[in-house]
């Protein structure tokens, strides 16, 4: 997903505030995964296998059942929700996972496995998917999944009345023709060819949910190891063990709490002094704290980004030789430092770096300050001056532009950093340099999001309507109707290269996600996903108390 | 009105509530008007995601289709009746949502309350009395240092001191799950209220051994003793009643402001109270919680005001025989 993962680069160790994410998080919408759909064919192969019991259970000794689990999220506050659909705050996301399941799921690794609630999910066409259900899986009522529930649980995030993170994503969807072909078997049309599908079906978001479910204060009725007994928003949930689950073994904690916190230090100090067994956003400086104290930090390289985004069509950007330089100006190396206390890894103004299409051929840019200087010079923008609006939302926005400005005095450019409190507020998106977050997902997805004239969020109004990229939303198209992986990845190569060379984005770094937790507990392995803590103990039944 | 200005301590207990109600009253507009100052509150509410339709429906949940007149008098009627509206961002009731809070806060200030201000009131005293000895010299330097100390990290020392680093005797965090009182897991109360005790007993202190040495050098107090007086009565009689009216009002402000600035508190013990709602609604924009919690506040100061004149004025024979 976007926001979450990128507000949950605490990599900087900014402490976040709970509500500052809410805004933020709430703006985004829908969040799909990278792995490319490649992996569809490798779906279908493996259709019919049954679900392997534990995903990765690398730690030292067998499982054991039983405990309290509590954790402690950042963030939230009077806007937290319960939905098996739908996330406001960063608590919301870990909540949501302990009771709800997708059909599809991404594994550490962020590529697509059929370990969820559907056997397997097949393209039939460009144009049309079938998705077969496991059978015999309850949900926590006793009441069986069927085709139903997946029809009534699609048709929930398509409407848009309903307001849903993941209804974007729905977009090629042909909500009102899915079909029940049988029990367990729904036929799923598109409006127009869509090789993102499966993505978008194990994006944690659309979760399962029985026909006629209602948020809260309604009952949550999930197909998840975790059952919900109490919740109070702003302050804490508990989930009993859902005794029926249908993975065997699974899952081990008794109770799983999960409580919110305002401030890391409190957070820190409940994991130092043993009132919560784990938590989200451990700030970089606090890790050598914690680890000396022989408690253990989970350091997780995501694919989530935090960009300098220039408008390719407002000035001084609607010159690309300004943009270039301005990339030339960057010292990324220095950045992951200054900005990400070392936990980063160093990118290349592309995103989605998980992806099979990801394009590595491109030369890496490097800080190059003569060279930017003479391109300005070619301009005439010699000694420019320009504004570059930020806030305080996702961790390292407003250190990003600190740091830029600091390093473009080099090149005689000034910039006038503007920390903005109400950034997603009516000039969002009109901004001429500007600096957001979004989080993991494959390629073709995120620019979906954020990278074509309907994108509902492109900060640099790319593409160009004419000239160089300008043929950038047709590749697009078939890139998404392409059944041929090879044919896929070379579509995409090609499009990297045109917003490499033209476009307006300035992507430093790829941030990491580290959270904190006892040696207790035991399960826990670095994920290149979306959520904190490997998504959070994959959904609370991969770890236990040791 | 002649009454009122005579009638002794009844007519001005009712003088000083005549004039809370006005303070009251001015607070409320002026509550009412920074509202409107942010523009449309519905739009600023809704932010990107607004519809016509939603914004529509929100300004006749807010009555923003009434004149600015009739806002003011619907807003404060249900004010007066105890209906704070729906906060926005929880969409339930504002007194629901802050009924356990403001239980949370009430119990963590009257704690502090109940311990710092005899701790301080006895400190100062006894400081006065052995001025510029050991004591009055040590407890000074504490307090002065003390009163230096930002709350939170008075609070972040504890924790290292009590939970976490040096001892492990104590929660470090105050959680109070909700349907809990916190008097139901009272370990809990015990690190916030030590900051709080060691934020407020200095300034309250201080103000009692400064208070204390000026009575003591009065000719009342030479008299008392030169009357042979034992020294206990002296004290207890004549020097405290005396010392202490300053020290009501020092008091009142410390409490008034323990009830709205405890917000750096409840962050680090993750304890939830009033400050952290405040907070959490400001950066949501929830109007109907901020103008419930602005109002909340200013009615904690006209109150703990009152009561430190009244007292002040029971305890100083000067002044209570004006009346």
């Amino acid at each position: 997903m976007t926001a979450s993962s990128a507000s949950g680069n605490e990599t900087n160790g900014h402490d976040q505030t709970g509500s500052w994410l809410s805004a933020a998080v709430s703006r985004r919408q829908f969040f799909v995964g990278a792995g490319g759909a490649a992996v569809l064919a490798g779906l279908s192969a493996c259709g019919g296998s049954s679900p392997s019991t534990s995903t990765s259970p690398s730690a030292t000794g067998s499982p054991k059942r039983g405990g309290n689990f509590r954790l402690g999220v950042t963030g939230g506050g009077a806007k937290d929700i319960f939905d098996g659909q739908n996330i406001i705050t960063k608590p919301d996301q870990a909540r949501l996972v302990s009771a709800f399941e997708t059909l599809l799921t991404f594994d550490d690794e962020y590529q697509l496995t059929n370990d969820g609630l559907a056997e397997e999910v097949t393209a039939d066409s460009p144009t049309q998917y079938t998705i077969k259900l496991r059978e015999g899986i309850e949900f926590q009522n006793g009441k069986t999944m069927t085709a139903d529930d997946v029809i009534y649980s699609l048709q929930r995030i398509g409407t848009e009345g309903n307001g849903l993170t993941g209804f974007a994503a729905t977009a090629s969807m042909d909500i009102k023709g899915l079909k029940k072909l049988d029990q367990y078997t729904v036929r799923l049309p598109l409006k127009t060819a869509d090789s993102t599908i499966p993505q978008t079906l194990a994006s944690y978001t659309f979760g399962i949910v029985p026909v006629d479910y209602e948020a809260y204060p309604s009952p949550q009725i999930g197909t998840g190891a975790y059952k919900l007994k109490s919740f109070t928003p702003g302050q804490e949930s508990v989930s009993e063990r859902n005794p029926n689950y249908w993975r065997s073994g699974e899952p081990y904690f008794d109770t799983v709490t999960i409580t919110n916190f305002a401030d890391s230090t409190a957070q820190v100090n409940a994991l130092l002094g043993g009132q919560i067994d784990a938590m989200t956003d451990l700030p970089a400086s606090q890790v050598q704290v914690v680890e000396s104290r022989q408690l253990k930090s989970l350091i997780s390289k995501t694919g989530g980004w935090v960009p300098l985004c220039m408008a390719i069509d407002m000035p001084p950007f609607d010159d690309n030789r300004v943009r270039q330089a301005m990339r030339l100006i960057v010292d990324r190396e220095a950045m992951i430092q200054q900005i990400a206390s070392g936990y980063g890894f160093l990118a290349n103004d592309l995103y989605a770096p998980f992806d099979d299409g990801y394009n590595e051929d491109l030369p890496q840019r490097t800080q190059d300050i003569d060279q930017a200087k003479s391109l300005l010079k070619d301009a005439g923008m010699e000694g420019l001056t320009v504004d570059l609006n930020t806030t305080n939302g996702a961790a390292g926005m407003v250190s990003l532009a600190t740091v830029f400005a600091s390093q473009a005095k080099e090149a005689g450019v000034t910039v006038n950093v503007k920390n903005v409190p109400n950034y997603y507020g009516d000039d969002y998106l009109k901004l001429a340099f500007s600096v957001d977050f979004w989080g993991t997902r494959g390629y073709l997805n995120q620019v979906q999001q954020g990278s074509l004239a309907s994108s509902p969020y492109n900060e640099t109004h790319w593409p160009p309507k004419s000239g160089e990229g300008s043929n950038f939303e047709s590749l697009y198209a078939q890139a998404l109707a392409a059944t041929d992986d090879s044919k896929r990845i070379e579509l995409q190569h090609e499009m990297q290269k045109l917003e490499y060379e033209y476009g307006g984005y300035i992507i430093p770094f790829f941030g990491s996600l580290i959270d904190g937790y006892s040696p207790e507990v035991q399960g826990f392995s670095p994920s290149k996903g979306t959520l904190n803590l490997a998504t959070f103990g994959h959904g609370y039944r991969t770890i236990w108390f040791g | 009105m002649r009454w009122l200005r005579q009638g002794g301590i009844a007519g001005f207990i009712i003088r000083r509530l005549m004039l809370g109600v006005l303070v009251l009253v001015l607070v409320s507009i002026l509550v009412f008007a920074a509202t409107q100052a942010l523009g449309d509150p519905a739009r600023a509410i809704l932010g990107r995601d607004a519809t016509p339709a939603s914004l529509a429906a929100l300004r006749a949940e807010l009555n923003l289709d009434q004149s600015v007149l009739g806002q003011y008098f619907s807003w404060a009627g249900g004010l007066l009746q105890g209906d704070l509206g729906n906060s926005l961002a929880a969409q339930q009731p504002v007194t629901e949502l802050l009924g356990s809070r403001l239980v949370n806060s009430s119990v963590l200030v009257l704690c502090a309350a109940v311990i710092s201000i005899p701790l301080s009131i006895a400190i100062g005293s006894w400081a006065a009395l052995r001025r510029e000895k050991a004591f009055d010299t040590v407890s000074s330097s504490v307090m002065l240092v003390l009163a230096a100390l930002p709350e939170f990290v008075v609070a972040v020392l504890l924790v290292m001191l009590f939970a976490t680093t040096v001892l492990q005797v104590l929660p470090a965090i105050s959680p109070v799950s909700p349907g809990q009182r916190p008097w139901q897991v009272p370990e809990v109360l015990v690190l916030p209220t030590a900051t709080l005790v060691l934020a407020v007993a200095p300034y309250v202190a201080r103000i009692m051994r400064a208070s204390m040495v000026e009575v003591l050098e009065s000719d009342y107090v030479e008299m008392a003793r030169l009357k042979g007086l034992p020294e206990r009565t002296v004290l207890i009689r004549h020097a405290l009643p005396n010392a202490i009216g300053p020290v009501f009002q020092v008091i009142a402000i410390n409490l008034a402001y323990l009830a709205g600035g405890v917000v750096v508190i409840e962050y680090v013990f993750n304890y939830s109270g009033i400050g952290s709602a405040l907070q959490d609604a400001v950066v949501n924009q929830d109007l109907p919680v901020v103008q419930a919690l602005a109002m909340l506040i200013a009615g904690v100061y006209v109150v703990l005001n009152l009561l430190a004149d009244v007292a002040t004025i029971l305890v100083t024979p000067r002044l209570r025989t004006r009346l």
